[in-house]
Order: C-alpha cells, then sequence, then structure tokens
C-alpha cells in the first residue's frame, strides 16, 4: 500500500515540477500595457492627416502602404488615399 | 470561384497571401514581419487577421477554409514570403525539409508530439527542442502529406495502423521511462 | 490446448480454466481500478491548484497536467483492453474451436459455460470503462471554469483608469480613446487630425479571444435548460443562440455585423435540422 502511494506522489510530483518549469511553446504571454504611436512620413516629415488617407503622405507622395483598403472593422475603404 | 464574396481581399491581403502569413507566423516570424512583407501596417493587417476567420466561420460550404489550408501549404511558393524565414539552427533546417521529403519522418513526428501531450509535456515545444520544427512547418508538412496518407490508410489499412502503433509504443516507452513509468506499470494480469 | 474431452464428455480442465481466469481479470480491473481512483484522489487537490496558481492566460501549465493524468488514465485502459484481447477473447476464440461438435450435449453445454464466462469478463469490463469515464469527467471537472466575468470586468476597469491618459505624438494635445479596443487601430487626433496608431494592452486584446467563451459562460443557464427539456425543445436551443450572441455582441460591439453573419450561418444549419 504504502509501495503505491509514493508511486503515485512521485508521479504527480514530476508532472507538477514538469508542466510548471517547462517552457510553453509560443513563449510566456507578458502584458503589455497599451501605448500610442504614430508614423510621420520618412521622407518629408509630415503627420498623416485623416481627411487624406492612410496609405499615401499627402504632401510628398510617399506610399506609407501599398495596398487598397476596404471595409473592415475600423478602417474603411474611404482611408485610401 | 470568382464572384465569390467571401473571397474579396481584405484590405487589399488575398486569402492566398494570409494562408502563407499565417504559415509563416507558425514557423516563428513576428507579425512586424509578416505585415512589413505585405506591405501594410500592424492596424491594417490585424483587421485582416480578425475578418479572414471570420469569413471562414461565415462560409457553410467550407470552401473558405479548404482552399486557405491549400495556401497555407504552399506558403514556400508564396512571392511576398518566399526570401523571408525565421532564422533557424542548421539542424533545425535541416529537419524543416526533411519533414516536407520523409513522409515516415512526418508521421513518426506527428505520433511524437500527441503522446508527447499525454505525458505532460508541451508537444509542439517538444518538437522544436528536439528537431527544432516550429509548429507552421510541421502544419504544412501535414497539408502536403495528408492526401498520400489517406491512400496509403485505404489501399493497407492494417499496415498503416501497425506503423502507427509502433511509434506509438516507441514514444510511450521514451517519455514514461522519462517521467519513471507509469502510475499503473506494476499492475499484471 | 484444452481439447481434453475425456469419455464422459467432460473438460475440467477447461471448467477450472474459466474460472481461474475470470477471477484473476476481475483482480486485474479491481487493482487498475483502485489505482485510478487513488491516482485522482491524490491528483484532483494538485491539479485545482495548478490552475489556481497558473498565471498565463490560457493556463496552459494546467491543460498540459490535466492531459499527462488523462494520458494515465488512457494507459490503464489500453492496458485492460489488451489483457482483455490477448487473455479473454482469444482464450474464448480457441476454447470454443476445441468444442465438441454443436449439436452433441457436451458441446451445447460447454457452449453455455463459455458463454456465461464471456458475458461476465465483458460485464465486468463494461463496469471499468464506466469507471474510467467518471475518472476522466472528474479530472476534466476538477478545476472548475475559468472565471472569465472577473477577467473582463477587470480589463473593463483597467480601459477606464487608462482611456484619457494618452496624447497626440504629433502635437501633444489629449486624446481620449472612445471605446475599448481589442487590436491595433488609428486614432485621429482631434488637435491636428494626425493619426495615431493604438495598441492596446495585452488584456484588452484577451478580451476579444475570450468574448464567446464568456458569452457562453453567461447563458450556460439557457443551454441547461434546453438540455433538461424532454423531448428537447428546438425554441429553447434558438432562444440560447440569441442571447449568447446577444451577450457576445455586448462584449465585443466592434464585431457585431461578422457575429450576425456567423449566427445566421448557425441558425440557418440548425434550423435545417430541426425543421420545423
Amino acid at each position: 500500500m504504502a509501495e503505491e502511494k509514493k508511486r503515485i506522489q512521485a508521479y504527480l510530483e514530476q508532472l507538477k515540477n514538469k508542466v510548471e518549469t517547462q517552457e510553453n511553446y509560443g513563449g510566456e504571454i507578458t502584458n503589455e500595457e497599451a501605448r500610442m504611436d504614430i508614423r510621420d512620413c520618412p521622407e518629408c516629415g509630415a503627420g498623416r492627416a485623416y481627411h487624406k488617407g492612410l496609405t499615401a503622405c499627402a504632401y510628398c507622395g510617399f506610399v506609407f502602404m501599398d495596398t487598397k483598403l476596404t471595409d473592415g472593422v475600423n478602417i474603411r475603404k474611404e482611408n485610401n488615399s | 470561384m470568382s464572384g465569390n464574396p467571401l473571397l474579396e481581399p481584405i484590405h487589399g491581403i488575398t486569402l492566398e497571401d494570409y494562408g502563407a502569413a499565417c504559415a509563416r507566423l507558425g514557423s516563428g516570424l513576428s507579425e512586424d514581419d509578416v505585415a512589413k512583407a505585405l506591405g501594410v501596417e500592424l492596424p491594417v493587417w490585424q483587421e485582416a487577421n480578425l475578418l479572414w476567420p471570420e469569413r471562414m466561420k461565415q462560409d457553410a460550404t467550407f470552401h473558405i477554409v479548404t482552399l486557405f489550408g491549400q495556401y497555407f501549404g504552399q506558403a514556400d511558393q508564396h512571392p511576398k514570403f518566399s526570401g523571408l524565414k525565421a532564422s533557424a539552427s542548421p539542424e533545425g533546417a535541416g529537419n524543416i525539409e526533411k519533414i516536407k521529403q520523409d513522409k515516415d519522418f512526418y508521421q513518426e513526428l506527428e505520433v511524437a508530439r500527441q503522446v508527447a501531450y499525454d505525458y505532460g509535456l508541451d508537444g509542439a515545444q517538444w518538437i522544436v527542442d528536439n528537431y527544432g520544427i516550429p509548429i507552421g512547418d510541421f502544419q504544412i508538412a501535414a497539408s502536403l502529406w495528408n492526401d498520400q496518407i489517406h491512400r496509403d490508410i485505404q489501399a493497407d489499412y492494417a499496415g498503416y495502423n501497425q506503423r502507427q502503433a509502433a511509434y506509438q509504443a516507441k514514444y510511450q516507452q521514451l517519455f514514461a521511462e522519462k517521467q519513471g513509468g507509469n502510475v499503473a506499470d506494476d499492475i499484471e494480469f | 490446448m484444452f481439447n481434453l474431452f475425456n469419455k464422459k464428455n467432460e473438460n475440467l480442465a477447461l471448467i477450472e480454466e474459466m474460472r481461474t481466469r475470470q477471477e484473476r481479470w476481475f483482480v486485474f480491473l479491481e487493482k487498475l481500478e483502485a489505482r485510478m481512483e487513488e491516482m485522482n484522489t491524490a491528483a484532483v487537490p494538485e491539479l485545482q491548484k495548478v490552475f489556481r496558481q497558473d498565471t498565463d492566460p490560457y493556463k496552459r501549465a494546467h491543460i498540459h497536467m490535466l492531459s499527462g493524468l488523462l494520458g494515465q488514465i488512457n494507459q490503464m485502459r489500453n492496458k485492460a483492453n489488451e489483457v482483455k484481447e490477448e487473455n479473454i477473447v482469444c482464450f474464448m476464440q480457441e476454447a470454443e474451436a476445441s468444442l465438441p461438435s454443436i449439436i452433441s450435449s457436451a458441446g451445447s453445454e460447454y457452449r453455455r459455460k463459455l458463454y456465461t464466462f464471456r458475458m461476465a469478463c465483458l460485464d465486468r469490463h463494461n463496469v471499468f470503462e464506466d469507471k474510467i469515464n467518471h475518472a476522466i469527467s472528474l479530472l476534466q471537472g476538477a478545476a472548475g471554469e475559468q472565471d472569465l466575468e472577473s477577467a473582463y470586468q477587470e480589463e473593463l476597469a483597467a480601459f477606464e483608469r487608462i482611456r484619457d491618459k494618452f496624447s497626440c505624438k504629433q502635437c501633444g494635445g489629449n486624446i481620449t480613446i472612445p471605446r475599448m479596443f481589442f487590436i491595433d487601430t488609428y486614432i485621429t487626433c482631434p488637435f491636428c487630425q494626425s493619426q495615431n496608431t493604438f495598441s492596446p494592452s495585452t488584456g484588452a486584446r484577451m478580451v476579444l479571444h475570450q468574448a464567446r467563451s464568456l458569452a457562453e459562460q453567461r447563458t450556460a443557464h439557457l443551454l441547461r435548460s434546453y438540455e433538461a427539456s424532454n423531448p428537447k425543445n428546438p425554441d429553447l436551443y434558438r432562444h440560447y443562440l440569441r442571447c449568447m450572441f446577444d451577450e457576445w455582441n455586448k462584449i465585443v460591439p466592434d464585431m457585431v455585423v461578422e457575429n450576425e453573419k456567423f449566427y445566421e450561418r448557425l441558425i440557418n444549419e440548425y434550423n435545417i435540422n430541426h425543421h420545423p
């Protein structure tokens, strides 16, 4: 009886140790805070104004994104420059 | 196929782009890398990444999800991603190739991965630790071999089962030994 | 091996063999059951502890521990299946092949004995299988449900605390985040109209991942009342599904349009299968 108990205890011990110390695939999830950022035009330094769209610089024509925006969740097709 | 509104690109990102992007994410590329390869900024990528799965959920015919699987498997051929791979060790790079060339190698590791979970291990991580193969490449291999394996099963069901059982026994023994045996190893008929 | 029917058409060796085999089989299964119970008794509190202490939002330490324990239960199940195959089923087939013709009285008598043996052994195995299934659901249910509601309420409160704390990276003007976002999004500065990029916290992103599960937790009582209805009342299921989606939409209002398309698909499929 004592032998069986020891066997189970040893099994559980190593299982617990294994699951608590092993690396999870994709790594640990770090809690990141919300943050705000901006991307100015790398060519002329201008900011991106809302009514000029998201895809190109209104001043020098630099292409921020070479794509055609459609109606998504927050981004709409009106956001094409 | 044409005219299916569920196949329309989302912010210019096609299902083909999306399938390859997901495969590359699964192989260790960062979201930033993927967005850059697609020529979009993160908010645009994240919307596409949110909306493509929605399209799959809405499609009762499973057509979109089937195509997605195909494109996922063809990520290596996608022009926007073909030159872009996460850094892998030389051994890992060799195994990533091997799993796509060698069906037996794939089948054995697939069993090993599943058995690892039965022993409390993170199976995907075990594969990375021991073979350097990320889950994305594993899934690509799965999509490459699925048809062939399906044909094998139809041609020789018993043979297929026998090979699977042998792999299972091999890895059950390996993982059991590492944890000092199974709880009921001493109980005999 | 047991085809030793004597002149009186008796085979005492076979009778003895069936008796001892059945006994050994019962003892073997009892031992496995006792071990399984002992393992579960010790494992359940540990499993609960790991679940509570697991800070990973996906509770992966708990998932892997549970999967390891279920692996051991399955190992016992497979062990019993192998013994059943080798020592009960194969034995039965061999013994049956050794019997005299079925039309002889010994033939029919020993077939009856063999049948009784077979039923006793298989019934005992069914009891074992029931216990296996019970053990599995005990382990699966041990940790209980993740309290998604509290996590969600915490995120709502956290968002209220930070929503006014941002400023435009271009002109420095204050920006209030209009609503809770779950993915990166562009925010227009109300002063200079510049497009800023807002990245939500990890916690806010998790709300999107857990939204359906939380909606299901909130409406679990409706699903239970459908499941308790006898015969099953499809209207109760429809009611549950609608309410679940309403809750889901409340948690992630940005997803209403997409969620509703998904709802349409599910309800259509349900109606096709449960007409009228």
